[in-house]
């Protein structure tokens, strides 16, 4: 079955006094996610109107847009949770980032916090766990995830889509808060080494004017996260863990 | 002509602290914490500038205390009851947090601390309205 949806789309270009939306009316398959509907407003009616994506599998996080003002990775959100069958499906950019052009933001900030931690964030654990060893002509399953492990790799889930620092509404009044995909990092950085004068570091970054003190608690990353990263969950591990390690220098140890 | 990147204004952005639409509880929370917040900072200097009357002497105190007894007045006392009793439930949710206890559960955590909240509102009305 096919759908014809109004989508009304953020617009904006260099050169523009102010945005403005534009409606177009798309055709897709019932189950198409919402970036089939944006590809098919570009392919079918407006070939000026700039989006990124890569994967559509939520993979790469390129795509990530605010479908009627809630952050989504618009490849993994059907068109039948989106649009509920009347009226139009909204299409903005994300919150907290300059607009290049339409629904297209400037991530440079973005990541240049993320990399602050001194450690780039990558996806190594979860790619690199290997399959195991089966017979010839059996399906290979994936090891046993070692216990703990688990918790170390949930920060290698983000995709550093943005979608955290959209929805984050200290990150509506300064850009220079650190984050919380950036905060995130740190955390997950923090486990991952064995280097106790950089672990100190790191605590002393997220320690920082623009550090953990500056989360006010709404917790919408985490609930916006796709991925289920819970940066939250990571700041809030990293405030327990300043409180101990201040007491531990007021009582010189 | 702009050729820079589209910024909203800062007023405008700093408006999304107010936007609970489609958020959750969270955010619900934190615009509640910022609102009483302020509140509490206004009653503040109210309460400040009202005590100065006490330096002008009964003729100036005593109408203000038949004004304080007031249904309306008695009114506003339960709202900053309200205002002291959610700001400062919630503050210990988000001091808990901090401490990285409750964290997973903060949600429940202000749900409850917010029927202790009603609770304590109701409580409070009935003592200065029936009792009083």
């Amino acid at each position: 079955m096919t759908l014809e949806i109004p989508i009304k789309i953020f617009r904006y270009k260099a050169g523009d006094t102010a945005p403005h939306y534009d409606t177009f009316r798309v055709k897709v398959a019932e189950a198409a996610n919402v970036l089939d509907a944006i590809e098919a407003a570009w392919a079918e009616h407006d070939r000026t109107l700039t989006f990124r994506h890569a994967c559509h599998h939520a993979s790469c996080g390129a795509c990530a847009v605010r479908v009627n003002g809630v952050e989504k990775l618009p490849c993994i959100t059907p068109v039948s949770e989106a649009w509920p069958g009347q009226g139009e499906m909204l299409i903005e950019p994300l919150r907290n980032f300059p607009i290049i052009s339409d629904l297209v933001v400037d991530v440079a900030g973005f990541f240049q916090r993320m990399i602050a931690s001194g450690l780039i964030i990558t996806r190594t654990a979860e790619s690199t766990l290997p399959l195991s060893a089966e017979p010839s002509g059996s399906v290979p399953q994936p090891v046993q995830i070692p216990d703990g492990l688990e918790r170390l790799n949930r920060f290698e889930s983000c995709v550093e889509c943005g979608i955290c620092i959209s929805a984050c509404p200290t990150m509506a009044a300064t850009d220079k808060f650190f984050g919380p995909a950036g905060l995130a990092g740190i955390y997950r950085a923090r486990q991952e080494t064995g280097d106790r004068a950089l672990a100190t570091r790191l605590l002393e970054l997220a320690d920082g004017e623009h550090g953990v003190w500056r989360c006010h608690s709404a917790y919408e990353c985490t609930e916006a996260c796709p991925q289920d990263v819970d940066p939250a969950g990571a700041i809030m591990a990293l405030r327990r863990e300043l409180i101990g390690y201040r007491l531990k220098r007021l009582f010189g140890r | 002509m702009a050729t820079q990147p589209y910024q909203p204004s800062k007023l405008r952005r700093t408006l999304v602290w107010g936007d609970i639409r489609k958020r959750r509880l969270g955010m619900i929370a934190y615009v509640l914490n910022r609102i009483t917040g302020i509140g509490l900072v206004v009653y503040l200097y109210l309460h400040l500038i009202i005590l100065s009357m006490l330096a002008g002497g009964p003729g100036s105190w005593d109408p203000f205390v038949t004004l304080a007894k007031s249904p309306a007045f008695l009114a506003l006392d339960v709202v900053l009851i309200a205002g002291w009793l959610i700001h400062g439930l919630n503050g210990v949710r988000v001091g808990l947090n901090g401490f990285g206890i409750g964290v997973r559960a903060q949600k429940a955590m202000f749900v409850g601390l917010m029927v202790v909240a009603v609770i304590g509102i109701a409580a409070m009305a009935l003592a200065i309205f029936v009792k009083g």
